[in-house]
């Protein structure tokens, strides 16, 4: 009965082991117009390769609920229809920010028509241009329509997450400028040469008025982006696409140049990868803390004491869907904080222990409650963030040294007063005893 | 005696040191001499320690606090110790014995260390 248990368990684990590429799950919902929806089936068999359920719902169904008793029902959720104006009850700007808060990763679409998801967009710091204004670039010289635009990625797109060798990607969609917001991840930016603009007619005089304006009021060059990632504090990550055409199966099969095929397809593949929580996945398995040439830790340290503190981490590998110990990050720090980090030290890899990152440091001429803190934010990686608290206490009262050479004169004034005191009586009572038995004679010799 | 002592002061400085050391050897009983070399050693040893502790350092404090003390505490001590044995002050201290007067200092002076080591380390 037990073994057949245990077998049971081995084989459920090794089940999801094969199912779920993604840290977080395998179910994904498509919201998609019906009669788009095959327009991406690349995109949807991309998905089912890595392991993916998707779930198929259109904008005005009522069923499958993405959130049902407080619970999000899927682990991700891709809306793909990008030009609905009107969604079921429960998809709404806010229901999606509920979503993120349930750590749900989103894949959003944008067009040039106003709809809910345009609205929700500058809430992430995304700033659209007016309604009715797609990506429009010149260049290079083609037969396909100036919206429709070659993309190559360059070095200021999010290398980590594209493909290295990536072929240009087709576009057709509006671009956003970026806010002031330290959590965006900006995926694709425009090309240099693009600019936002109605496509039919007037477009040439309201590019000159614009110049005329230095510039002012254009929506142009490579400081736009076009698909941008979001990471939540709380790891929920969302992506804009400015436009789904991106991953729909024409563009993905569409030659970019004689023989190459675009980048499309792979281009999709590596967003959905991040936005579902397969790269860049981090995550800290545990921390140490103890005194130099100790094992355990201590629940109070004293002030200058020589501390070591260890953290382990770890990076998912979607590949085999496990979690392996990385040594990678170059820039990890830990600080030792009391209101203010009192040490701030790097903490580097430690040689040969794989995911291993320690670092010795004393503790402050300070005592009062401390934090050890690691704080680690980067675009695109997931955050690693740990804070633990010791008590740091001074010296307990035999903690001291004891005699120091620099009291001897006290020393050997407190010992020599005791020496003579002792003198001094043993002097006084042989005197008394001399004095009592001379006294007679001596009393004669002075008178 | 008032004689001499108005010759000394018309003369120098030095005379009247002399004469006045002269006197103190002639009219003091030997014991209340050995009192007083004990009481000049506490003063010196008391001097040397605060001269330490102005001058170099006064950390730590608690041992130049017991080690100052104890050559204070020791003084006065030494001092009424002095004061009781003195046959001249026979009238004032009619009751107190010089034995008697030898173990109140003795005892004192005990109790005195016990705290000095006390207050030392």
């Amino acid at each position: 009965m037990f073994s057949f248990r245990r077998v049971l368990f081995l084989a459920a684990g090794l089940a999801s082991l094969v199912g779920a590429k993604s840290s977080t799950g395998n179910s994904v919902l498509v919201v998609v117009e019906p009669k788009r929806q095959d327009d991406f089936s690349i995109f949807y068999d991309g998905l089912r390769d890595q392991g993916y359920e998707l779930t198929f719902r259109a904008p005005k169904d009522e069923s499958p609920p993405v959130i049902e008793y407080d619970e999000a029902k899927f682990a991700h959720v891709v809306i793909l229809a990008s030009e609905t104006k009107n969604f079921a009850k429960d998809i709404t700007p806010q229901s999606l920010i509920s979503l993120l808060d349930l750590e749900t990763n989103l894949i959003l679409g944008l067009s040039t028509k106003q709809t809910p998801l345009a609205s929700l967009a500058p809430e992430f710091s995304l700033i659209l241009p007016p309604p009715g204004t797609p990506l429009i670039s010149y260049f290079p010289k083609r037969e396909e329509s100036p919206s429709l635009i070659p993309i190559t990625p360059s070095k200021y797109d999010a290398t980590e997450i594209l493909n290295k060798d990536l072929p240009p990607v087709w576009f057709s969609g509006v671009p956003h400028a970026f806010g002031n917001n330290p959590l965006l991840v900006p995926i694709l930016h425009a090309p240099a040469e693009s600019f936002a603009s109605e496509v039919d007619g007037g477009s040439a005089d309201a590019l000159v008025d614009a110049a005329e304006k230095g510039g002012e009021g254009l929506w142009a060059g490579s400081q736009l982006g076009i698909v941008t990632g979001f990471q939540a504090l709380n790891g929920a990550r969302v992506t804009w696409l400015g436009g789904v055409d991106l991953l729909t199966d024409e563009l993905a099969q569409r030659e970019v140049s004689n023989g190459v095929k675009s980048g499309n397809a792979q281009f999709a593949r590596n967003v959905a990868a991040w936005t579902f929580k397969e790269s860049l996945v981090l995550r800290i398995d545990k921390i140490e803390h103890h005194l130099v040439n100790a094992t355990g830790p201590n629940e109070v340290y004293t002030t200058n004491d020589q501390l070591v503190y260890s953290i382990y981490i770890s990076k998912y590998d979607p590949q085999k869907a496990t979690w392996e110990p990385y040594s990678g990050i170059k820039d990890l720090q830990l600080e030792f904080t009391m209101l203010d980090p009192h040490i701030r030290s790097s903490l580097p890899p430690v040689p040969g222990a794989p995911g291993k990152y320690s670092t010795t440091f004393r503790a402050p001429d300070r005592h009062g409650v401390f934090k050890f803190v690691v704080d680690w934010k980067r675009k695109g990686w997931t955050y690693l963030h740990s804070s633990t608290t010791v008590p740091v206490v001074p010296p307990r009262h035999d903690g001291y040294p004891r005699f120091l050479s620099a009291a001897w004169p006290y020393y050997a004034g407190a010992i020599s007063t005791s020496m003579a005191f002792f003198l001094f009586s043993a002097i006084w009572l042989a005197g008394e005893v001399q004095h009592g038995n001379k006294r007679a004679g001596k009393a004669g010799k002075t008178e | 005696m008032p004689p001499k002592a108005v010759h000394s002061s018309s003369a120098s400085p030095t005379d009247a040191f002399t004469s006045l050391w002269k006197a103190y050897n002639d009219n003091t009983s030997n014991r209340l001499k050995f009192i007083d070399v004990f009481l000049f050693f506490l003063m010196l040893s008391g001097i040397v320690q605060f001269a330490y502790c102005v001058l170099v350092t006064n950390f730590p404090y608690n041992a130049f606090l017991a080690g100052f003390s104890s050559t204070v505490g020791q003084f006065v001590l030494a001092a009424s110790l002095r004061s009781q044995v003195n046959p001249e002050n026979k009238d004032e201290f009619r009751e107190v014995s010089p034995e008697r007067a030898f173990a109140d200092f003795a005892l004192g002076s005990i109790v005195l260390h016990f705290f000095v080591y006390n207050f030392l380390g």
